[in-house]
């Protein structure tokens, strides 16, 4: 099945009342919600009752949606520091499930669900289905990781919600995905953009692709850029969405774009985004860059207030033409945590994929950036596949196009960067997050 | 006129074996091989009695090659022969890009491979002067 130009689509949105309510009528279901869970965290977790005393704030303070900058923050190290149930709001015997994620530092970062939690999930990661045109009649090909990571379960509520029908594939094994897709006839599929890439080159390949139904592919659990976007449209002619979810929050379904892809619209009746200057902790006006911070307006097991994410965005508040009046966050450039700072210029993965697939499809989506440092120099490294469009057989031609590479990489980033040419596949294939950056300076 | 297959290998250790390894599972025979190096990366040049069938196995390995044309020419082992073939195509103005010599023959002269920009002029220059051009069944 071909992708659906935006001339012939057809908008369905499954909760219209909430998805499109008036800025006045969502902040007012915001207020209320808001003011409930400020009373539920200082009523049953200590950690917020003795972080809003020691901010001087008490819950009556918080009257309305207004109020919140009055709340502090909440960080990851928070989280770790109440390692495993800390923050738990609930009796451990109403804890429906536990989600979580392998953080950098070894530990888990938790998140445990009620079974109304269990159900907004579904509900919100089904209203990005809608969002990406599927009915009921859709077969959900599911290959983002079943277990403690949120993927998998995520969009297997989501479609059991919508009431389509889930083929939990899991992730691994490309050939078995490939033979379940086209035998049992998906017309969508859910993975990281980073797996969709390799499985979409696989199935061209093996030349199945127009054996497929697909019509969507919905990515995320990590930054993505337009052009990989086109990249995995073109090849498998879908339309791809990006699904935007961390595990503290709720896992994918916070956030997804709408065909327009014009920023991800954020489920704000359950989560309320703020978007802050990292440094002096001051809102971003509409449309500057800065700190994600996500409040869960609903959740029962483990709130989280005013929770820092370290993504960056801008937020837009305008009605999308899609209809919807969920607030949009733009597409990500990067976590601060994956942001390099190389000679003084911060540096994010997504710049070099967009820089390498601006150069008119010639390179490979495929690379790795190794950061070293040399003689108190910081050295970046990207390392770029060779495959059979690129590959010259004469030195010359292969020289000529590294240095190409090289400088359209400088012109991006703004560093010079060494371009190292390898061969096809050698770079690890990633069938969950992919690693993009290796950092090897003792800093 | 005969084909060589070209493949690109990172300058490491092992990588020109996983080359040969793969042609020598496919029962591929190995005529002629050069290697050009950077600090990072060469290529490989092979002659082989089958190079699609090569050209298969090493792409199904993973290996990105290319199959392209080169010039055989025998030439008899005695001294300043290369020479003169080399003349006769700097007579003809005919740019050389590189050469490269077969592994022995049996009970046959050896085979100069060469590369150029221009193989019709090339190939007209050697057989006017009666220079002994191979072909790919010939090997």
């Amino acid at each position: 099945m071909a992708a659906v130009s935006l001339e012939n689509w057809v908008e369905r949105i499954r909760d219209p009342k909430i998805e499109c309510m008036s800025r006045d009528e969502m902040a007012d279901l915001q207020s209320r919600r808001l003011v409930d869970v400020v009373n539920r965290v200082y009523n049953n977790v200590e950690f917020y009752r003795k972080k809003m005393q020691d901010a001087g704030v008490e819950p009556g303070d918080i009257r309305s949606i207004e109020d919140i900058g009055k709340l502090p923050f909440t960080t990851k190290e928070d989280l770790r520091d109440n390692y495993p149930f800390g923050l738990l709001a609930i009796p451990m015997k109403d804890v429906a499930r536990v989600q979580g994620t392998s953080g950098t530092t070894g530990k888990l970062t938790i998140a445990p669900y009620s079974q109304k939690d269990v159900e907004v999930w579904g509900e919100c990661v089904a209203r990005g289905l809608v969002m990406a045109g599927l009915t009921q009649e859709d077969i959900i090909h599911v290959c983002y990781g079943y277990g403690l990571f949120t993927g998998g379960m995520g969009l297997d509520y989501g479609a059991r919600a919508l009431g389509a029908t889930a083929i939990p594939m899991s992730a691994g094994n490309t050939k078995r995905q490939m033979m379940c897709m086209e035998d049992l006839g998906a017309t969508a599929f859910a993975c990281t953009p980073s797996y969709a890439v390799y499985l979409a080159e696989s199935l061209a390949e093996a030349g199945v692709v127009d054996r497929l139904k697909l019509k969507a592919g919905i990515h995320g659990a990590e930054p993505w850029t337009e052009e990989m976007r086109q990249k995995i449209e073109s090849i498998l002619h879908i339309n791809c969405f990006d699904i935007y979810g961390l595990c503290e929050i709720t896992g994918p379904g916070v956030a997804q774009d709408c065909i327009h892809k014009e920023g991800l619209h954020v489920h704000a009746d359950y989560f309320y985004p703020e978007v802050i200057n990292p440094t002096t902790y001051e809102a971003c006006a509409d449309g500057e860059t800065g700190e994600l911070v996500f409040t869960t307006l609903a959740k029962e097991a483990m709130p989280l207030i005013r929770y820092r994410t370290k993504d960056l965005t801008s937020i837009n508040h305008s009605t999308c033409k899609c209809g919807r009046t969920l607030p949009r966050i733009s597409k990500f450039t990067g976590r601060t945590d994956d942001m390099k700072v190389i000679r003084g210029v911060n540096v994010f993965p997504t710049q070099v994929e967009t820089a390498l697939l601006s150069m008119g499809g010639a390179i490979s989506p495929h690379y790795m950036m190794i950061v070293d440092r040399e003689d108190n120099l910081d050295v970046l490294t990207v390392m770029v596949e060779v495959d059979e469009k690129m590959f010259s057989d004469e030195i010359r031609k292969l020289d000529a196009l590294r240095n190409k590479i090289a400088a359209v990489l400088k012109t991006a980033l703004g560093v010079s960067v060494r371009v190292k040419l390898v061969e096809p596949k050698s770079i690890q294939r990633s069938e969950g997050k992919a690693i993009r950056v290796i950092d090897n300076r003792k800093l | 006129m005969i084909r060589q297959i070209s493949v690109f290998v990172e300058n490491e250790p092992g990588s020109m074996m996983r080359v040969t390894s793969a042609l020598t599972e496919a029962h591929i025979n190995i005529r002629a091989i050069s290697t050009f190096d950077t600090p990072e990366f060469g290529i490989m040049r092979l002659v082989v009695d089958e190079p699609e069938r090569a050209k298969e196995s090493l792409t199904s390995k993973g290996f990105v090659t290319r199959i392209g044309d080169v010039i055989g020419v025998e030439l008899e082992d005695k001294k300043g022969n290369l020479n003169q073939m080399l003349k006769i195509l700097a007579d003809g103005e005919i740019n050389v890009n590189y050469i490269y010599s077969f592994v022995i023959r049996e009970g046959k002269a050896p085979v100069m491979i060469f590369h150029t920009d221009d193989f019709k002029k090339a190939e007209q220059f050697l057989r006017d002067a009666d220079v002994k051009l191979i072909e790919e069944k010939e090997l």
